[in-house]
């Protein structure tokens, strides 16, 4: 799965750790949201789709291997 | 996914203290006139409750190390640990079958006492290698 997480921060200007702060997890996590080592669960997905203001599927694509 | 069997992050530092209390005791364990060993004829003797109270101190300290809540706890952490831990068993039962491949009637006990904590220990060691592994991949994507 991949997500765009990286490009809705640089447009809301936040970092990593502001955006962990917001939804209550540890900045290690969001680096590995970021980078695909790990998958969120539905929960953590639609909170980081509620900071960024869109719907999970905008944030978040699903890849052919999926 | 919420983590209801872990103790609080405190106990971490409890299982600490137990495991370096437990530690110059059982090194000087000849000094202080015990052997170690469990019960042997009987029980409730000297020997066995020295034992007995350092097994437990050593066990439960161990415990607490091992299944204390992280700073964060999050979900990612909680999948990290469920993954490690599966990892340790499987490691622990390939160490213990190869260990009683080549154990003979004497050895077995030790291998027996060895495999106590072994579980632990592993689980122990390989999560705060991944953790620390996360937190350097971090730090190399901020250089």
């Amino acid at each position: 799965m991949k997500n765009s997480i990286r490009i809705e921060r640089a447009i809301k200007n936040i970092t990593q750790a502001d955006l962990a702060e917001l939804i209550g997890v540890s900045r290690q996590t969001i680096n590995t949201i970021e980078s695909n080592r790990y998958v969120p669960s539905t929960v953590l997905a639609l909170k980081i789709a509620r900071v960024f203001g869109k719907p999970v599927e905008e944030i978040f694509n699903l890849e052919d291997t999926d | 996914m919420k983590a209801r069997f872990l103790f609080p992050y405190w106990c971490k530092f409890l299982g600490i203290g137990l495991f370096l209390v437990h530690l110059p005791v059982m090194l000087l364990k000849k000094q202080l006139g015990f052997d170690g060993a469990p019960a042997g004829d009987s029980i409730f003797n000297s020997n066995h409750s020295f034992f007995m109270i350092t097994t437990l101190t050593m066990l439960s300290g161990l415990v607490l190390i091992a299944f204390s809540k992280e700073r964060i706890e999050d979900e990612q952490i909680t999948q990290l640990r469920m993954d490690t831990l599966q990892l340790s068993i499987y490691l622990n039962y390939v160490v213990l079958i190869i260990s009683l491949a080549f154990t003979n009637r004497n050895d077995f006990w030790d291998v027996m006492r060895v495999n106590m904590w072994a579980p632990l220990m592993f689980f122990i060691l390989l999560f705060r290698w991944k953790l620390y592994r996360n937190n350097s991949i971090i730090k190399d994507d901020a250089a």
